[in-house]
């Protein structure tokens, strides 16, 4: 996952958290990246418990996380979390947003560096920080994890026995 | 309180010597740099540490500044702790004694040098930190040393991929055996028994031995000793007559005070005690503290190390402990040890990326993410290579003047190489590790590059001659009757395996002596140190991390 060293300069005007709609937006496009559905309460939890923790010990991250769902926004021309599932894939689609690797020779229409951006850091990190909380534990069928306490003679078998 | 014996710094070997020295009615008090951290806060720590973060990190900006040279930049980030607990705050928990031949290399290879103590005199003070820390093991190790006591703790049992391992090693005739660690396969010490939460670099449940919650709480209990916090040492001073004086520390204030005692022992470390050394010059030492010889700094090493892995095609379930149950120490003992170093092999139970990692280098993302996430995940197995490093003069801890740290002091420079030794053996034993994946029928067998375990190694070497070492085999220095110089930092040479074990042994032996002298002097009320046993900890009893 992609670490940010240093915060980048904040926007002084803006509140340090995230707001409602943002947060919203944010998750409606994290869950199609993550799962291609939409999350149960859960899994959202985990989300947004991600996003939280990234705003607040990395403050790097509200910026990104803003510039984000604003270019989302836009790419969209509505909310992101207004439109339905389908039509969220079909955006993601569209402008490739889930490639988090840009070739050097790729347009990325009309907002270059946003749309680099948000594939290149946003995207990786609500990917790994979905994956890396229990819902990630659990795609593998693990129900106890690093991180969470358990069964100390579980890891002499095999997982399903 | 009159106070007999300073020591600086309360990680493995000062925790360990305070609580020895307490016991014995000796009156200590110890100068940490970093925090008492809260073991209420492990969970959170625990939770940290998964996000990628350091949660040992000091919080006090500068302070572990230090600079790198050499042709392999061995940085210093996560590879030690500042904090009541120091090192073992973070440590893998590995407790392996060192072989009898690893204190006679030049007798036996004629390479390095000998340690000016063996393995039989340091033996007793083994069994002895054994039992303070509660190290679980088994006697199915053919390499192993005598012992004359059993592991105080069972071991744990082998793993799911260690029974993996198993049969292709035995078809090769490579012994695969049980790892001895500090960590609880049962109750002991107050301590739960270990709950496998898969995150013992900030162990939650204190089932991992760390000296914060195993020797410190029993050593302050004592009402014998006591313990600065956050109060960075920034020099020793010495008398007229070339004894150190007084402690010069200071706090985040940056005010500087001094603490006298009649003993200083500098426990901080290999990296901080070699710095201590070279940053209290004065009239008598020049050169530094303790360094007529000019080898304090000299000599540091550390222990390359590195990954072999191979793709398995069923699920071999890692992730379920944080730590590793089977190793083989076949090749740390003779083989063509006079041109290659020893090395041993930890049997991995972790191998392989974690679904997180899995699913941030997949590509994918919707449907096809999860579904590559669980057809990806588990299917690496892996063995890890500890090396044997030679004391080599260039490999240095130095000061660089040019940068300074928090309180304004020159910050340790480390120039740093790996040789041919050291090259050879790691080509070696992957060559070793790369037949048994590839004997399991594994493809995609892949090397890591150069790796360096967190230990750091022989700054203040120890040794008969003066002129060739910093401290004799009590550990007190050459040059200075009333200070000691504790840690790993004073190893002769570094063997492949983790060094905590043998800097609690060496430390209570050391503690021995110096009670010893304490008392011939009169300084210190003839007693005899209560009987060994598991230290009952006080501090942090039925706590348990709280489950997400």
């Amino acid at each position: 996952m992609g670490r940010l060293s240093r915060p980048a300069a904040e926007v002084v005007s803006r509140p340090e958290k995230l707001s409602s709609a943002e947060l919203e937006d944010l998750v409606a496009f994290a869950e199609v990246l993550v799962e291609g559905r939409t999350l149960t309460p859960a899994e959202r939890g985990y989300l947004l418990e991600h996003i939280e923790d990234r705003t607040t010990r990395t403050p790097a991250y509200l910026s990104l996380y803003r510039a984000a769902v604003s270019t989302l926004d836009r790419l969209g021309g509505r909310r992101v979390a207004s439109l339905e599932v389908q039509e969220r894939i079909e955006l993601v689609v569209r402008h490739r947003l889930a490639a988090s690797e840009v070739r050097p020779e790729e347009d990325l229409g009309s907002f270059p560096e946003q749309t680099r951006s948000l594939r290149t850091k946003v995207v990786p990190d609500l990917i790994g920080g979905y994956y890396g909380s229990p819902a990630g534990w659990g795609a593998v069928g693990y129900e106890t994890f690093p991180g969470r306490c358990g069964d100390l003679t579980r890891y002499v078998r095999p997982e399903s026995s | 309180m009159e106070i007999d014996v300073c020591i600086v710094g309360a990680g493995a070997a000062g925790g360990v010597m305070a609580w020895e020295l307490a016991r014995r009615g000796v009156r200590v008090v110890v100068i940490e740099s970093g925090p008492r951290h809260d073991f209420g806060q492990r969970g959170e720590y625990a939770r940290r540490y998964l996000k990628h973060e350091n949660p040992w990190r000091t919080p006090l900006s500068g302070v572990d500044r230090h600079t790198v040279g050499g042709t392999s930049l061995y940085g210093l980030e996560w590879r030690r702790v500042r904090g009541v607990g120091g090192s073992t705050l973070h440590w893998e928990g590995y407790a392996i004694r060192l072989h009898a031949d690893d204190f006679r290399l030049r007798s036996l290879y004629g390479i390095a040098d000998d340690w000016p103590i063996s393995y039989q005199d340091l033996e007793p003070y083994y069994a002895r930190a054994e039992k303070a820390l509660g190290v679980a093991g088994a006697d199915d190790d053919p390499w192993a040393s005598p012992r004359s006591t059993p592991f105080p703790l069972p071991a744990f049992p082998f793993s799911y991929s260690d029974r993996l391992f198993a049969p292709t090693c035995r078809s090769l005739g490579i012994a695969l055996h049980s790892l001895p660690q500090a960590r609880n396969s049962v109750a002991y010490g107050g301590r739960p028994a270990c709950q496998a939460c898969g995150v013992c670099h900030a162990c939650p449940t204190g089932a991992k031995a760390s000296v914060d919650l195993t020797q410190i709480p029993e050593a302050e209990a004592s009402g014998n000793a006591r313990v600065l916090t956050e109060a960075t040492v920034l020099r020793l001073e010495v008398d007229g007559s070339g004894q150190v004086s007084a402690a010069v520390y200071a706090r985040p204030d940056k005010v500087e005070r001094r603490l006298t005692a009649r003993v200083f022992v500098l426990a901080a470390g290999a990296i901080e005690t070699a710095r201590l050394l070279l940053l209290s010059r004065s009239r008598e030492f020049p050169d530094g503290l303790a360094n007529r010889s000019g080898l304090a700094g000299k000599f540091f090493m550390s222990h390359p190390s590195a990954e072999v892995t191979g793709r398995s095609r069923e699920n071999v379930h890692p992730y379920r402990i944080g730590f590793s149950t089977g190793m083989s120490r076949q090749f740390a003992v003779e083989r063509g040890r006079t041109t290659r170093g020893a090395f041993f092999l930890e049997f991995m139970n972790s191998a392989g990326p974690t679904p997180e990692r899995v699913a941030v280098a997949s590509g994918q993302w919707g449907k096809a993410l999860r579904k590559h996430v669980r057809e990806e995940f588990g299917h690496r197995l892996g063995i890890r290579i500890y090396c044997e490093q030679l004391p080599a003069r260039s490999n240095t801890v130095t000061l660089n003047t040019r940068v300074r740290d928090y309180f304004g002091s020159p910050v340790p420079h480390l120039n740093y190489n790996v040789g041919s030794y050291e090259q050879k053996a790691l080509g070696d034993a992957k060559a070793v590790a790369e037949k048994i994946l590839a004997a399991m029928g594994l493809t995609d067998i892949r090397s890591s590059g150069l790796m360096f375990a967190a230990h750091q190694i022989g700054t203040h070497r120890m040794g008969a001659d003066p002129k060739t070492s910093v401290v004799d085999a009590t550990l007190r220095a050459h040059d200075v009757t009333n200070l000691f110089l504790v840690g790993s930092g004073c190893f002769v040479t570094a063997s492949a395996s983790p060094p905590t074990l043998t800097i609690g042994a060496l430390a209570l032996r050391a503690a021995e002596h110096i009670a010893a002298r304490l008392r011939h002097a009169g300084r210190v009320a003839p007693s005899a140190p209560p009987a060994d046993g598991p230290i009952v900890p006080r501090q942090h009893e039925n706590r348990t991390v709280a489950r997400r």
